[in-house]
C-alpha cells in the first residue's frame, strides 16, 4: 500500500511538473494506465486491512483458507496495478502496452479472494441466522 | 373516475412513535443528502433541452453514416493525438452547424448596410439565429427583389472569415448570406467586399449553391442530391435531399471511409499484431483496411491534398449526376485525375476539355491562373505543386516535394507549439518553417548561401522562401506564398504582370534594377523594358499601373516587415493613402491594414466599406498630414516618384493612373 500511495505521490509530481511524458495528449493513454495504477493499487492495500479486521468474524476460516485468500489478495495486489503501471510504459495511441495482460490476471485473482472470503463469511453465519447451532 | 380518499388515519402515538423518530433521527443526514441529490439530479434532468435528432431536421444538410463513412468520432478512442491536433484544426471547422458556440459573429440586433441595397438586419431568437434582407437569390427584376427572414443555418470557415448560410426555405436548400465576418476585424461587411472581383458586377448569390458547389470541398463524402440538375429548373421545383458524413474535413477525408477498420480493429489481437510489427527494413506493413497518405507515393499523397487544394470540374454532367447521387467517387489513394479534371493551364491550355471550359467560362483560366498557367489563388496550392520542377522533374520519390514535404496534417508530440499555433501557422512543421524544408534535398546550398543568395546569411533575402515562393497568391483578404517552387525573373513581371520576388522585398528600386541583378548574379536574360520600368520603383509602379491583383499583392507587400526593413517606410504613405480609394474594396482593405502597420499609423481610423466620400476624406487628411511631416522628406530617390524637395510628383503618378489595367479582374479564390 506505501507503493501506491508513493505512487500516487509520483503521479502528483508529474503534475506539478507539467511532464510531458504523463500528460500530454498522445500520453492520454498512459496517463489512464497509472492512474488506474495507482487508484488499483491504494485500494487494493485497504483491501489487505479490511480482509485483516474481518478475520475475527470469520472462525470458520482455518488457516489454510486465510492463506489462499491472502495469497490471492497479494496477487491481485501486485497484478492488478502492476499491469496497469506495466501497460503504461509503452503505448500504442489508445492502446496501452502489452503490460496490460497481467491485469485481467491479477483481476481474477482478487474475484477469486473475494469469491472465497464471501464462502467463508456465509458458512460463519449460518448457524446463526437458521439457529441451527443449538447447545 | 377518481377513487376518493378515507380519512387519514391517526398517526400512532405515545411510546412506539417515539422510536421511530429516534431510528430515524441517526439517518437524517443521509436522508437529506439523498434527497437534495435526487433534487439537484431531476433539475439537471429538466433544464437538459435534448438536442433534435439530426435525421429530424428538414431544413438543412445533414449528416449521416453511409457508405462506409463512420465520422471523426469514431477514431477518437484509438487515435487521441491525431484526433487532438485535427479537433484544433481548421479543417475540422470548415463547416459548421450555426450554433450559439460555434457562431463568433454578433446577430443582437445588428444592421449591414449595404447589402443589396438595403441593411440586413440580423437577431437572435434564443439559440437560433436569424437574418433579414432583401433576397440574394432572387433572379428577376432587381427592384423587385423580395424582403425575405431567414434562419441562419450553416457557417463555412473559421480562420480569416465566417460565411453564413441561412435555410432557404425549400428542402435542404442553402444560400449564402449577404454580408460576412471579419474574425480579426470583428466587423460584418457585404459579402461581396470580401472578394476581389470588379466593383459594380454582383456576385452570384444563388439558392442551393452550398449544395451544389461547396459541398465538394467544405464536407466529407457529401452528397447534393439534386433530383434533376443544378440549375436546370427552377429552385424551388426541385427535390433537395443533401447529405453528407461529416460536416468539415474530417479524418475520412484524407484516410477514405474508416468502417472496415474500426470494425476489424475491434479484435485486440489485430491491433497488437501491429503494434509489434518490427519489419527488418525498418517499413511497417500498415494497416490495409485504412490509407495512411504520408505512405503513398509524393503523387498519391499530393493528390489527397489535391481533391480539393486545386482548380478541378467534372469532365462531363454524366460525373457530376454520378456524384450528386453518390457522392465525388475519388477516395484517397485513387488517381486523381480518372475522375475530375484538374485544370494545368502550364500543359493543357490548348486540351479539349480546357477548351470546353473556357467556351462556357471565359475567365475559366485567368480568374485563377496567372498568363504563363501558374496558379495566382490560395487554396489551389496543388496546382502549384503540379508545376514545381522539384516535383514534376523529381526522379525519384524520397527526393519528391510533396504536400508533406513541408505540411503535417497531425502535430507530432516533440512539436512544443499549441494545436492553435500549429494550426494558425498553416500546419507547417517546424523543420519546414525555415530554409530547411529545402535543404531537404538541396543539401549542398547548406554551405553556399551568400554565394548563391548574395545577401547576408541572416537577410531575409536569403531565406529559401522568400525568393522561390515569393508572395504572388491572393486570397482571403490576404496574399499567400506561390506554391510553384520558380526562380526570379524580371520576365514575368514585365510579360505576365506578376511581380517578381526581388522587387516584392526592394519596393523602392525599379524592374530594370532587379532585371541587371539578376542578369549579373545568374545569368537571367534581362526582358525589354520600358521607360516606366527603368525609371518608377516597382512598388508605385504596380501600385498605379496595375490590375487589381497586383495592386493587391502590392499594397500587401507595403506591410510586410521584411520589405519594410529592406526598402524603408517612410515614401509609402501617399501610395497606400491612394489606394484606400482604390475601386476594388479587397485592394482597400489590404493598403488600409498594410497602413497601420507602418509608423505612426496604427491607430488610423478607416472603413473600407464606408461611403466613398468619407474613404476619400481620410485619404486626403492623411496626404495632408504627410506632406507637413518632416520625416515624409527622408527618401528622395526619383524613382519614388518624388522631386528633390521630396514632394510627390503629382503629374507622373497621375499619368500611370491613367495608364492603369483597369480590365475585370474577379480572382476565384
Amino acid at each position: 500500500m506505501l507503493g501506491f500511495l508513493l505512487l500516487g505521490l509520483g503521479l502528483e509530481l508529474l503534475h506539478g511538473f507539467k511532464v510531458g511524458v504523463y500528460l500530454d495528449v498522445q500520453n492520454e493513454t498512459r496517463r489512464l494506465m497509472w492512474t488506474l495504477a495507482h487508484a488499483h493499487g491504494a485500494l487494493l492495500g485497504l483491501v489487505h486491512i479490511a480482509f485483516a479486521l474481518s478475520l475475527p468474524s470469520l472462525p470458520s476460516l482455518d488457516a489454510l483458507g486465510r492463506a489462499r485468500i491472502s495469497w490471492c489478495l497479494i496477487g491481485a495486489t501486485v497484478l492488478l496495478p502492476g499491469g496497469f503501471f506495466a501497460g503504461g510504459l509503452r503505448v500504442y495511441g489508445g492502446d496501452p502496452g502489452l503490460g496490460i495482460v497481467l491485469a485481467p490476471i491479477g483481476g481474477t485473482s482478487l474475484l477469486i479472494a473475494v469469491f472465497l472470503a464471501a464462502r467463508a463469511s456465509g458458512s460463519a453465519e449460518t448457524p446463526r441466522g437458521t439457529g441451527g447451532r443449538r447447545d | 373516475m377518481t377513487a376518493r380518499r378515507g380519512p387519514r388515519p391517526e398517526p400512532p402515538s405515545g411510546p412506539a412513535r417515539e422510536t421511530s423518530a429516534d431510528g430515524l433521527r441517526p439517518h437524517l443526514p443521509i436522508l437529506l443528502l439523498l434527497c437534495a441529490s435526487g433534487a439537484l439530479g431531476l433539475t439537471a434532468v429538466l433544464s437538459f433541452a435534448p438536442a433534435v435528432p439530426e435525421s429530424q431536421i428538414t431544413n438543412r444538410p445533414i449528416e449521416v453514416d453511409a457508405d462506409g463513412y463512420v465520422s471523426s468520432e469514431a477514431c477518437q478512442a484509438c487515435h487521441p493525438a491525431e484526433y487532438e491536433s485535427w479537433h484544433g484544426s481548421f479543417h475540422r471547422t470548415m463547416t459548421q452547424v450555426a450554433t450559439p458556440d460555434t457562431v463568433r459573429a454578433d446577430f443582437d440586433a445588428v444592421r449591414v448596410e449595404d447589402t443589396h441595397g438595403e441593411p440586413m438586419v440580423l437577431s437572435r431568437q434564443g439559440d437560433e439565429f436569424w437574418a433579414e434582407f432583401n433576397d440574394p437569390g432572387w433572379e428577376g427584376a432587381a427592384d423587385a427583389r423580395p424582403r425575405i427572414k431567414r434562419q441562419v443555418v450553416m457557417i463555412t470557415g473559421s480562420h480569416h472569415q465566417n460565411i453564413y448560410w441561412y435555410a432557404t426555405g425549400h428542402d435542404r436548400g442553402l444560400n449564402i448570406l449577404p454580408a460576412a465576418y471579419l474574425l480579426s476585424e470583428q466587423q460584418w461587411v457585404p459579402r461581396s467586399a470580401v472578394v476581389l472581383h470588379p466593383p459594380g458586377q454582383s456576385l452570384a448569390m444563388l439558392d442551393g449553391h452550398w449544395n451544389a458547389i461547396c459541398i465538394a470541398c467544405h464536407t466529407t463524402q457529401g452528397k447534393t442530391a439534386f433530383d434533376t440538375p443544378y440549375r436546370s429548373e427552377p429552385f424551388g421545383s426541385q427535390t433537395i435531399d443533401t447529405t453528407v458524413a461529416e460536416f468539415g474535413i474530417g479524418c475520412e477525408s484524407c484516410h477514405g471511409p474508416g468502417q472496415a477498420h474500426v470494425e476489424a480493429n475491434r479484435n485486440p489481437l489485430r491491433r497488437y499484431g501491429f503494434h509489434l510489427d518490427q519489419p527488418q527494413d525498418g517499413e511497417r506493413t500498415g494497416d490495409p483496411t485504412i490509407v495512411l497518405p504520408t505512405r503513398l507515393d509524393p503523387q498519391r499523397s499530393s493528390q489527397v491534398c489535391g481533391q480539393c487544394h486545386s482548380v478541378w470540374e467534372f469532365y462531363d454532367q454524366a460525373d457530376e449526376r454520378i456524384a450528386n447521387a453518390a457522392g465525388l467517387p475519388y477516395r484517397p489513394g485513387d488517381e486523381l485525375r480518372d475522375t475530375r479534371f484538374v485544370a494545368q493551364p502550364t500543359v493543357d491550355r490548348t486540351s479539349p476539355a480546357m477548351t470546353a471550359f473556357i467556351e462556357t467560362d471565359p475567365d475559366f483560366v485567368r480568374g485563377s491562373f496567372w498568363p504563363d498557367g501558374m496558379i495566382r489563388v490560395s487554396g489551389r496550392e496543388y496546382n502549384g505543386l503540379l508545376d514545381s520542377p522539384c516535383f514534376s522533374q523529381a526522379t525519384h520519390p524520397d527526393r519528391t516535394l510533396s504536400c508533406f514535404s513541408c505540411h503535417e496534417m497531425h502535430k507530432p508530440g516533440e512539436d512544443t507549439r499549441s494545436v492553435a499555433d500549429w494550426a494558425d501557422t498553416h500546419q507547417v512543421s517546424t523543420d519546414a518553417q525555415g530554409d530547411q524544408a529545402c535543404l531537404q534535398c538541396h543539401e549542398p546550398m547548406a554551405d553556399q548561401v551568400t554565394a548563391h543568395t548574395r545577401h547576408g546569411a541572416d537577410s531575409t533575402g536569403s531565406r529559401c522562401y522568400n525568393c522561390h515562393m515569393p508572395y504572388t497568391s491572393y486570397g482571403l483578404l490576404k496574399t499567400i506564398r506561390s506554391h510553384t517552387v520558380s526562380s526570379p525573373s524580371a520576365t514575368e513581371s514585365v510579360t505576365l504582370g506578376r511581380p517578381n520576388a526581388c522587387n516584392l522585398c526592394h519596393l523602392d528600386k525599379t524592374v530594370a534594377w532587379t532585371a541587371d541583378r539578376l542578369d549579373d548574379w545568374y545569368g537571367t536574360p534581362a526582358p525589354a523594358l520600358d521607360d516606366d520600368d527603368r525609371r518608377v520603383a516597382a512598388g508605385p509602379l504596380w501600385l498605379l499601373r496595375g490590375d487589381a491583383g497586383l495592386r493587391a499583392i502590392t499594397a500587401q507587400a507595403m506591410g510586410w516587415s521584411p520589405a519594410q526593413g529592406t526598402s524603408g517606410t517612410s515614401w509609402m504613405t501617399p501610395y497606400l493613402a491612394e489606394a484606400l480609394g482604390d475601386p476594388y474594396e479587397a485592394v482597400r482593405f489590404i493598403a488600409a491594414r498594410s497602413l497601420r502597420s507602418l509608423p505612426g499609423y496604427a491607430t488610423l481610423s478607416y472603413d473600407f466599406v464606408a461611403p466613398e466620400a468619407e474613404r476619400t476624406d481620410i485619404a486626403v487628411r492623411l496626404m495632408q498630414a504627410w506632406r507637413a511631416d518632416p520625416r515624409s522628406r527622408q527618401r528622395r530617390e526619383p524613382e519614388l516618384l518624388v522631386d528633390r524637395d521630396g514632394l510627390p510628383r503629382i503629374d507622373t503618378m497621375r499619368r500611370l493612373f491613367d495608364q492603369r489595367d483597369r480590365r475585370g479582374l474577379f480572382l476565384r479564390e
